[in-house]
C-alpha cells in the first residue's frame, strides 16, 4: 500500500521550506508596497500629486533589502526590487519605475526611467503578467519561471502585489528571484523525499525537481500515482509520485 | 521583470577578453533592437564604466565606435552627454554598410546558425509553451498586422522571434536569438517582407504560432527553420543586387 505522503515528514518539510521562501519574498514586497504608500500619501497630504522624486524615498528600504547578508536565507536571492507605477500616476513621468538590482560589488544599480512605449517595441509593461495580475485584483502574483530576456538575462520569477490608495490601483510592488537561488534553497528538502517530487506552478510548469525526469521549464500534464500537495495559499504545489524511487523517476 | 531592467543586464560586468568589442557589441545589440529608447541619455562615462566593470578608456573606445555607427550622439556642454540614436529605418545607411561588410557565404553561414537556433527554440516552445507564453506572441502578431511602417514592423518582428525563444524556457537560446536578431535581424525581416509581401510574412508568423500553440513540435521546428532560410535567401539577393550597383557605379579601369 502506498504511504500517505501528505503526512510524510519529508514532504511537509519541503512544503514548509517552499512556503517560507516565497513568503519571505512577499514580505519584502509588502515592505516596498508600504513604503510606496507612505510616499504617495505624504505627497497627497501636502496637496499635490506624487512625483518621481518622491519615490526616491524608497531607496533606503530597497538598498537594505538588496543587501545580500540580510538575505542569507535566500543566498542573495532577490535579483531586482522596486515599484512600477500605473501609467499616468506621476504627472512628471507617465511611465515610471523605481527599480534596483544587486550587483556583485554589493552596490545596487538603478534602472532607467524613460519607458515611453511609443519609441520602443518592448516597454509597455502593462501587458506583462506581473502587472496584469495585480492590476486586475490578484493580491499575490507569482510569474514564472520565465526567461527574463530583457533584465536578468536568466530564468526566474517575478513576485508582485498591487499598491492601492483608498481602493484605487496605483501600481505594482515587485521583486525578481532567479530560479537558481530558489532551487539551491529548496534542494536539500526535496532530496530528502524518497520518491519523485517536484514543485510546479499553477499552470503546471515544473519549477524544481529531485529527478532529471521532470526538469525545470517543462510542463507537467499529469501522471499516474500523483499526489498534489498545496503550498499554503500560494499558486504552487508540490507533486509527489508514489511507488517510484526518485532516481528511476 | 522585463523592461527597463534591460539596462541592468546590459551594464553587467563584462568579463570576456576583447572588452572594447564586448562593450560595443552589447550596446549595439540593445540599441538596434530598440531595448534602449531613442534619445535616451546614457549614464556618465565613469558611471557606465563602473557598472560594466571596464576601464573608462575601454568604455570610451566602445562609445567612439558606436558614434561612428551613428547609434550614439554626443552633445557637449551643460545638459550634454551620450544619447542613444535609433536608426529611423532598418535600412539606414549604416546598416546597408553593415550588409556590404558580409560576403554572401557569411550571410549564408549566419542563416545556418540562425536556422539552427530558430528551429530549436520553436521545437522546444511547442513542447513547453503555456497560455501565458502564447499571449505575447498573439499580441505581437496583431501589432505586426496593424503596424504602419516597415521600421516598426521590423522591430515587432524582432520582438516576436525573441518571444518564441523565451517560450522555449531556455535562457541561453534566448540570448543567442537576441544576438542574432541584433546582428542582422532588422535587415533580414525587411528583405523578407519586400520579397514575399506583407501578407505572406504574416501568414508564416501565424503558422509558426499555431504550430507552437498546438504542441506540434516537429511542425513548429520545420516552419521556423524554413522561415529563416527563406529570409536569408532574400537577404543574400539584396546583397548581390547591392554588389551589382557598386560594380556599375565603379570607374571601369579602377
Amino acid at each position: 500500500m502506498a504511504p500517505n505522503l501528505i503526512s510524510e515528514p519529508a514532504v511537509d518539510a519541503a512544503v514548509k521550506r517552499v512556503h517560507a521562501i516565497m513568503s519571505g519574498v512577499f514580505d519584502t514586497v509588502a515592505k516596498v508596497r508600504q513604503a510606496t504608500l507612505d510616499q504617495v500619501e505624504a505627497a497627497r497630504r501636502s496637496g499635490r500629486e506624487p512625483l518621481a522624486a518622491d519615490l526616491e524615498g524608497l531607496r533606503p528600504l530597497l538598498f537594505s533589502e538588496l543587501r545580500p547578508l540580510l538575505f542569507s536565507q535566500l543566498r542573495g536571492g532577490i535579483a531586482g526590487l522596486g515599484f512600477i507605477a500605473a501609467p499616468g500616476l506621476l504627472p512628471d513621468e507617465p511611465w515610471f519605475l523605481e527599480w534596483w538590482q544587486p550587483t556583485p560589488s554589493g552596490q545596487p544599480v538603478q534602472l532607467i526611467r524613460d519607458l515611453d512605449p511609443a519609441s520602443s517595441a518592448f516597454y509597455d509593461y502593462t501587458h506583462w503578467d506581473w502587472y496584469t495580475g495585480p492590476s486586475s485584483g490578484a493580491e499575490r502574483t507569482i510569474c514564472g519561471p520565465f526567461v527574463d530576456y530583457l533584465c536578468t538575462d536568466d530564468y526566474g520569477f517575478t513576485f508582485s502585489v498591487p499598491v492601492r490608495v483608498e481602493g484605487a490601483f496605483i501600481g505594482v510592488a515587485a521583486a525578481d528571484m532567479l530560479l537558481r537561488s530558489f532551487e539551491s534553497a529548496v534542494a536539500p528538502e526535496l532530496r530528502r523525499i524518497p520518491v519523485t517530487a517536484f514543485v510546479v506552478n499553477s499552470s503546471g510548469r515544473v519549477i524544481t525537481s529531485n529527478t532529471a525526469r521532470w526538469l525545470a521549464g517543462t510542463v507537467f500534464r499529469g501522471a499516474p500515482g500523483v499526489t498534489t500537495h498545496p503550498i499554503g495559499d500560494l499558486p504552487l504545489s508540490l507533486v509527489t509520485i508514489a511507488g517510484r524511487g526518485r532516481t528511476s523517476g | 521583470m522585463v523592461y527597463d531592467s534591460s539596462r541592468l543586464a546590459v551594464f553587467m560586468p563584462v568579463n570576456s577578453t576583447g572588452r572594447v568589442d564586448a562593450v560595443f557589441r552589447r550596446l549595439t545589440d540593445v540599441i538596434t533592437l530598440g531595448l534602449l529608447n531613442d534619445g535616451e541619455q546614457l549614464p556618465s562615462e565613469a558611471e557606465l564604466a563602473g557598472q560594466m566593470g571596464v576601464s573608462t578608456v575601454t568604455l570610451r573606445e566602445a562609445l567612439m565606435a558606436l558614434r561612428q555607427q551613428g547609434l550614439l550622439e554626443t552633445r557637449r556642454g551643460r545638459g550634454g552627454g551620450s544619447f542613444v540614436r535609433i536608426p529611423s529605418s532598418p535600412i539606414a545607411p549604416d546598416l546597408s554598410t553593415r550588409l556590404r561588410g558580409y560576403g554572401t557565404h557569411e550571410l549564408r553561414d549566419f542563416g545556418d546558425h540562425y536556422m539552427a537556433i530558430a528551429s530549436a527554440v520553436a521545437f522546444l516552445a511547442a513542447q513547453r509553451a503555456l497560455p501565458s507564453d502564447l499571449a505575447p506572441l498573439r499580441r505581437s502578431l496583431e501589432e505586426m498586422a496593424a503596424a504602419g511602417s516597415p521600421a516598426s514592423r521590423g522591430r515587432l518582428d524582432g520582438r516576436f522571434h525573441i518571444e518564441i525563444a523565451a517560450a522555449s524556457q531556455s535562457a541561453r537560446l534566448a540570448q543567442d536569438e537576441i544576438s542574432l536578431q541584433a546582428e542582422l535581424g532588422s535587415l533580414l525581416w525587411t528583405a523578407h517582407e519586400q520579397a514575399e509581401g506583407r501578407e505572406k510574412l504574416l501568414t508564416q508568423h501565424r503558422d509558426i504560432v499555431e504550430a507552437v500553440a498546438s504542441g506540434n513540435a516537429e511542425q513548429a521546428q520545420h516552419l521556423a527553420g524554413h522561415h529563416v532560410l527563406d529570409a536569408i535567401g532574400h537577404l543574400i539577393e539584396v546583397r548581390l543586387r547591392d554588389g551589382e550597383e557598386e560594380a556599375d557605379g565603379a570607374e571601369p579601369d579602377q
